[in-house]
């Protein structure tokens, strides 16, 4: 049982009500979840955002709040912002590289298709008239011929 | 979102031309220095005053802009009237579905590569090619996946589409911040409050959170030949 008041009415010194918005969010334990948000929204302002949504959603609600908030106190002119800026560069960094290998994949495919079909065509004019490496002609045929005179 | 809405740096009235958006907001008086002055006109100024006050509070957002250097300080206002609104759009997530779907995004593609690079080595080969690899699972997501950023070096970024969310995301980054984002030690109580909250600062309750959140709200992965959209997902 929660028995002491949270981070929230710790850090404002007040008496934490068992009805308390911030106390399922921001435990005793962890003062400085609540810290960066009051530094950054208020606390009268995370209430007010909690307080608008269902209780199933407060939870990530206040979540997402901290991120946003430890965000801007590391990066104060960019937050989260910069996050995003640089999750846009790697994702157009890699859909250049995706179209470079594809068109590598491309070229080597269109290659070994063409290499494949230049040795169908030497194979089927029949390794027996190719000589062997002394220049004679090599008897042992691949095919066999007797069906031809049946 | 009209890009004529973007906050200038060029606008406010500071007790001449009349009050600027943040001080006719208000409604008070609009003092010479006033440090919203060059941000907020009083045209669309206060339009997008009203959102970081009703977000962040303007006595906040005072203290913060106070603490950056003023040629960084449109960049910050720029930034904070994007994630306000943000909020205002999505009270649950604000700005952070959109970084968790990117982060997806770059997940996808990330996956979509390893295969391909896969398969143009067995293409390489002389002897004939092995069955490519299956298609890699993309790791689960975490905070310490997300790219890093700091404040210890400057960057340039192109701001103008963040205001505007139907301009291409053609984003312009000369350096790259860096932040330790493992540096999140946090405990999460969503039990009710009869449940005493877990205590375990293993720096991994963002991170639980990342994964929480992608697991629900994340799209399927496919793999993504498209620009990454500027808006994020709502909040289901």
């Amino acid at each position: 049982m929660n028995s002491g008041r949270c981070a929230a009415c710790k850090h404002l010194r007040r008496r934490c009500p068992s009805d308390c918005v911030f106390s399922p969010y921001f435990p005793a334990n962890n003062p400085r979840r609540f810290a960066y948000v009051h530094k950054i929204y208020g606390a009268s302002n995370v209430g007010k955002i909690l307080l608008d949504l269902p209780v199933n959603r407060r939870a990530e609600a206040a979540d997402s709040l901290y991120y946003e908030a430890y965000c801007r106190i590391k990066d104060p002119v960019y937050g989260c912002v910069g996050l995003i800026t640089i999750l846009h560069q790697q994702i157009h960094n890699a859909q250049c590289q995706l179209a470079r290998i594809q068109a590598e994949i491309g070229a080597l495919s269109t290659q070994s298709q063409s290499e494949v079909q230049q040795f169908q065509q030497v194979e089927n004019v029949g390794p027996s008239f190719l000589p062997d490496q002394n220049g004679v002609p090599n008897s042992t045929s691949f095919y066999d011929l007797s069906t031809w005179f049946d | 979102m009209s890009s004529s809405s973007v906050p200038s740096g060029s606008s406010g009235a500071a007790g001449g031309g009349g009050p600027c958006g943040a001080c006719k907001f208000l409604r008070r008086k609009c003092v010479a220095g006033c440090i919203f002055a060059p941000y907020f006109d009083s045209e669309q100024g206060a339009a997008h005053f009203a959102a970081v006050h009703k977000v962040f509070g303007a006595s906040n957002v005072s203290k913060l802009l106070l603490h950056i250097p003023a040629e960084k300080r449109l960049d910050a206002v720029v930034t904070i009237c994007y994630e306000a609104q943000a909020r205002l759009r999505d009270p649950v997530y604000g700005c952070v579905a959109h970084i968790f779907a990117l982060q997806q995004q770059v997940v996808n593609l990330q996956a979509e590569l390893s295969y391909l690079q896969a398969h143009l080595a067995t293409l390489e080969l002389p002897t004939p090619p092995p069955a490519p690899p299956p298609p890699l699972l993309p790791p689960a997501l975490s905070i310490s996946d997300l790219p890093t950023s700091s404040s210890a070096f400057p960057a340039t970024y192109d701001l103008s589409s963040l205001i505007d969310p139907m301009l291409h995301p053609s984003w312009i980054l000369n350096q790259r911040h860096e932040i330790d984002p493992r540096s999140f030690s946090t405990t999460t109580a969503r039990a009710p409050p009869e449940i005493p909250s877990s205590a375990a600062p293993s720096g991994g309750d963002l991170q639980e959170l990342a994964r929480e959140l992608l697991n629900r709200h994340a799209p399927p992965v496919v793999p993504c030949r498209n620009q990454a959209s500027t808006l994020p997902p709502h909040s289901r």
